[in-house]
């Protein structure tokens, strides 16, 4: 990653490891689908406490 | 009285909730949003009588409005290129003018969309927070480098930064992601001036806090969980969805209360989820408010918290009741009974794929 011209956030972010995600995402079928954050790798989405659309752009 | 949920049915809380309400025998119509299909378009006649349908639904005196997660406006693809960005603002404004215009119905509305739309900004929060009288750090929101540096040459103090909005990062063929996430920054580890320009952000004095606070708020009902992680990390969501975090039900300090309730008041809010720190002293600092935050998954740690039942009991109840949740809850089915079915395939599966999330950016 070229870390010049990234954000700062960017540069906070917390790492997950693809055995991470697995282990996240392989949970939540069963107990994790509805923890305040957490990306779904298979649908490719970001689910938490805040949304685009809840109160529209 | 029906509860129409502003959000598509496979949404991770609407799901559950209707699944919970339509057992107990109450009627809940879903709405995703304004689309050109036949179940997104809606209709405003003001015509003596105003009437407002959305998808094939009626919006009628009583009913109860949850606006939960609409999908953003979604204008018909065949219309010409030349027209998409006249369709797609018309689509936007129409939106606005049903989602404002709900509140002029004789009907209650989980939250007031005016309200919702003011209060998501967290500047005004943490503001009117400080005005009710709960503790709030110290915060900068600013792209201004020589305002930053100032920020970070306070003394004896430490900060934290963090986004406005949640975002991941996701590399070129690969499962592996970065997530946003409060972190603890020094003046040593600003980067130069330009990349504070890259993006807005928020510093915030560091609250030296022992464990983290999620309430839940419910018209004149609150309900606070204390959030350990057993690694104390600054940002308890990701560990919550490791499994690392417990929840446990606290009660509230009065004056806590006080400020909470008064807040709910001034912003028009009538739910939400806040989140707080508790200091070494037993101090609670305000941190922010989600006002459709998510609340389902504190049943999940917690099989005592119930919040599943007394969301229901809340969205049945006469609004502003200040009759206990509890007193109604067992008219409802639990979150762990939802859970059960959906394990054994006897309901639908939560969560569709999105076209485009706005949360999500791939990387090299």
């Amino acid at each position: 990653m070229d870390q010049d011209n990234r954000v700062l956030t960017r540069r906070g972010a917390r790492e997950l490891s693809e055995q991470e995600v697995e282990s996240v995402t392989g949970a939540f079928k069963t107990r994790r689908t509805l923890t305040p954050c957490f990306v779904d790798s298979k649908q490719q989405f970001l689910n938490g406490d805040q949304a685009i659309g809840e109160c529209g752009p | 009285m029906k509860l129409i949920v502003l959000a598509p049915e496979d949404d991770n809380h609407t799901a559950p909730i209707k699944w919970a309400m339509e057992k107990a025998g109450q009627k809940v119509v879903c709405w995703a949003g304004l689309s050109w299909t036949d179940e997104g378009q809606s209709s405003l006649l003001m015509n003596g009588d105003d009437t407002l349908t959305l998808g094939g639904h009626s919006v009628d005196a009583g009913d109860v409005i949850w606006i939960r997660r609409p999908e953003p406006p979604v204008p018909n693809p065949k219309v010409s290129e030349a027209d998409k960005k006249f369709a797609s603002l018309e689509y936007r404004c129409f939106y606005h003018s049903i989602a404002y215009f709900f509140e002029t119905l004789p009907v209650w509305c989980i939250n007031r969309y005016s309200a919702a739309r003011v209060m998501i900004q967290k500047a005004v929060q943490m503001q009117l927070a400080r005005k009710c009288g709960l503790k709030t750090p110290a915060t900068l929101m600013s792209n201004n480098p020589a305002m930053v540096r100032e920020f970070f040459a306070r003394e004896n103090a430490r900060t934290i930064c963090k986004g406005f909005t949640p975002h991941v990062w996701q590399k070129e063929g690969k499962m592996s992601v970065a997530i946003t996430e409060t972190f603890e920054l020094t003046s040593d580890q600003l980067p130069n001036d330009e990349v504070l320009t890259y993006a807005p952000a928020i510093y915030q004095e560091r609250v030296p806090k022992e464990y983290d606070i999620r309430m839940v708020l419910m018209g004149n009902h609150i309900y606070s969980y204390a959030l350990k992680n057993k690694k104390q990390a600054l940002d308890w969501r990701q560990d919550a969805g490791l499994g690392h975090v417990t929840a446990e039900l606290v009660p509230t300090p009065p004056d806590v209360e006080k400020g909470v309730l008064e807040f709910a008041r001034q912003s028009g809010l009538c739910f939400g989820s806040l989140d707080f720190g508790v200091d070494a002293q037993g101090k609670w600092w305000f941190l922010e408010i989600n006002e459709q935050g998510q609340f389902l998954w504190i049943d999940q740690f917690n099989r005592e918290a119930r919040l599943l039942e007394k969301f229901c009991a809340f969205v049945t109840a006469p609004q502003g009741s200040t009759l206990p949740l509890e007193a109604r809850q067992d008219l409802f089915p639990s979150l762990e009974e939802y859970e059960e079915l959906l394990k054994k395939e006897q309901v639908p599966p939560v969560g569709r794929p999105r076209q485009e999330d706005p949360f999500l950016s791939m990387e090299a």
